[in-house]
């Protein structure tokens, strides 16, 4: 008898796994296969089979909002790195209680408000008699409001703090795996907290940051909500494109190759965050 | 008056929710010299290391490393050497790089770096280690280069915090003497934390039994093992037989006790403080106790039955059991006792009351 020998009814336990898999792989089969159909303008149905749909990518109008999609979701992975990196650090290795509750309820309670409340409530704040602006103009700091709302900062605000909890937890997860004695042996061998943080935190958090960063950056490439309220349409990312090809122009062909090209380019980039991965495994973190 | 300590604790304390971890605790560890701090677990010997290497801060009191108030200075500012439980090593970095760590920190010049993590692992005998990471080191290897990191730096002490717990049985023993002659060849202030005995008596200059959060007794191994000052340090240190016994006269020379209908005397030196009629416990060690054939008139502790015998290789131990119930243990080198005092068999008992110790009962 082996030890971890396990009783053979285990198997039907994979069943809600493989009916999830069947159904998405059975949908993005059905998606592709729309990829290949000719457009019929002002008609729902799909014609013939076609490859110029893929040739429609190489329009700048198309291949700008990818670029757009790209630096909007690099700036908001490498902002909330910035910004969860040090909340993630105080909430696993502060000892006062008061200051962890304070960091959990204002970072990660705001993820249990829908996404539409929250971009909602980012409206009324960045809007040009919102609180931010509000705010500046009565202190006198400014005359003109500030262009927040319907420009790429305000949707990178809006996506940083939509996005922020899961950076904090996943590198939270990371960083309370680093034993604090490997802190303690720096700061005996005459480390500064900044030195430590630097030349030991920073190195073994490694993988947390890569996964983090990756993580964030292929969700909000796919954000919807978001870019749809805060952007107002002046700020469009691939999500929003799909919906107005699809939904207004009914233009399913396109929308479908528009929409297997941005999951193409979350897979390469799961692919290299793997990478990554092993490579760190193999100097022997993680 | 004068002389330098590497570290001097005056009177700290230290608590955690409110109560002390660490109790009014005063400690001079004098220059070269190999302190232990022994306890059993939960005794505040970790705390007290903690505190003098500045991972914690005392409530009271002031800690000095030659000489210089370092109470509330931060650890990296300390000039300390510590070898943590599991090493510690940087994982992420080379052999090399974790011994060079502490001087680049102190922003050592490359090549002399260099030149000094050679020394450094030439001392512990892994010169050709360095282009490794610790991953790939057995145990004993991972605490040498603990070691070389910690010494490379030239600190005023070094803290070692039960650095051989980790290490399987066999390895352990040779690591102690390597670390003994290490510590020699170097000088080094060594302050050495564990609660294994055999370990702490084997090693040490001196030792700081702990109990409590309280030093009880700090001493030489062989004057902790002679001399308890305190009935923790008697029954701590060493196999030790307990007689509860109340104390019958109290004279200039001698005191006579009674336990189960037995009287015997001892030296009124070992007796200081007692008064007649006063409740006590006698502790004396195993090997001071003798059997006799029954009726010899040397018994001077009464008359018992052989219980059951523990063979040991060098000795055995005789269990033997008074009229009413209380059990000694006997010790007698090689085995002959085995024959001599055979299972169920009458004998007498002789005691070596000048190297027993007479504590009052808790």
């Amino acid at each position: 008898m082996t030890p971890d020998r396990r009783p053979a009814y285990f198997a039907w336990f994979i069943l809600p796994a493989l009916f999830l898999a069947v159904a998405l792989v059975a949908s993005l089969a059905s998606l592709l296969q729309f990829g290949f159909r000719e457009h019929i303008p002002g008609s729902l149905k799909v014609g013939g089979f076609t490859l110029e749909n893929f040739g429609r990518m190489s329009d700048w109008v198309y291949l700008r909002v990818f670029i757009d999609s790209l630096l909007l979701s690099g700036c908001t992975a490498i902002a909330n790195l910035l910004l969860g990196y040090p909340l993630a650090y105080a909430l696993v290795r502060s000892r006062s209680s008061l200051l962890k509750s304070t960091i959990l309820i204002t970072t990660i309670v705001p993820m249990f408000t829908g996404d539409i409340v929250r971009t909602y409530s980012w409206l009324v704040v960045l809007g040009k008699n919102g609180f931010i602006n509000g705010g500046l103009k009565s202190i006198g700091a400014i005359d003109t409001p500030f262009e927040l709302l319907y420009t790429p900062l305000g949707v990178t605000i809006a996506l940083v703090q939509y996005s922020l909890p899961i950076m904090v937890i996943i590198l939270a997860a990371a960083i309370s795996h680093i034993d604090v004695a490997f802190e303690k042996a720096a700061a005996s061998l005459g480390a500064s907290p900044l030195e430590v943080l630097w030349n030991v935190t920073l190195p073994l958090s490694m993988p947390g940051i890569l996964s983090g960063t990756v993580t964030i950056f292929a969700w909000t490439l796919s954000a919807f909500a978001t870019p749809q309220l805060v952007g107002g349409g002046k700020v469009n990312m691939i999500s929003n494109m799909v919906y107005q090809l699809g939904f207004s122009n009914f233009d399913f062909p396109f929308a479908a190759v528009l929409s297997m090209v941005a999951l193409a380019l979350v897979f390469l980039v799961l692919y290299f965050m793997g990478l990554g991965l092993r490579r760190l495994e193999r100097v022997g973190l993680h | 008056m004068g002389e330098t300590f590497s570290v001097s604790v005056e009177g700290v304390l230290k608590s955690f929710d409110g109560t002390p971890a660490v109790n009014d605790v005063s400690l001079k560890v004098r220059k070269g010299e190999f302190l232990t701090l022994l306890g059993p677990s939960g005794c505040g010997k970790t705390t007290l290391l903690n505190l003098i290497a500045g991972f914690l801060q005392p409530e009271r009191g002031e800690i000095f490393i030659e000489n210089e108030l370092v109470t509330h200075t931060p650890p990296y500012l300390r000039s300390i050497g510590m070898v943590f439980q599991n090493y510690a090593l940087f994982p992420h970095m080379t052999v090399a790089q974790n011994v060079a760590f502490g001087l680049k920190m102190r922003k050592v010049p490359a090549p002399k770096i260099a030149k000094r993590v050679a020394d450094a692992l030439e001392m512990v005998r892994l010169p050709h280690l360095g282009a490794r990471t610790p991953r790939q080191l057995s145990g004993g290897q991972q605490q040498r280069v603990a070691l070389a990191r910690a010494l490379v730096i030239n600190p005023k002490v070094v803290l070692l915090d039960e650095p051989f717990s980790a290490i399987d049985k066999n390895l352990r023993a040779e690591m102690q003497v390597e670390l003994k002659q290490i510590q020699k060849r170097v000088g080094i202030t060594t302050l050495f934390v564990t609660h294994d005995q055999s370990e702490a008596l084997s090693l040490s200059d001196r030792i700081a039994v702990m109990s409590h959060g309280r030093i009880e007794q700090l001493s030489e191994p062989a004057q902790l093992y002679r001399n308890p000052a305190t009935s923790f340090v008697a029954s701590f240190i060493g196999d030790i037989n307990k007689l509860p016994c109340r104390l019958v006269s109290v004279s200039d020379a001698e005191a006579a006790f009674e336990f189960g209908g037995i009287q015997a005397r001892l030296a009124a030196s070992h007796a200081e403080g007692f008064s007649p009629g006063s409740e006590a416990v006698l502790y004396v060690r195993p090997e001071e106790l003798t059997l006799l054939d029954a009726g010899d008139p040397a018994a001077n502790f009464g008359a018992a039955t052989v219980d059951t015998h523990v063979y040991q290789g060098t000795h055995v131990d005789v269990y033997v059991r008074y009229d009413d119930g209380r059990v000694l243990r006997a010790r007698h080198p090689g085995f002959e006792a085995i024959e001599r005092f055979p299972a169920g068999g009458r004998v007498g008992v002789s005691a070596n009351l000048e190297r027993a110790f007479l504590f009052p009962a808790s």
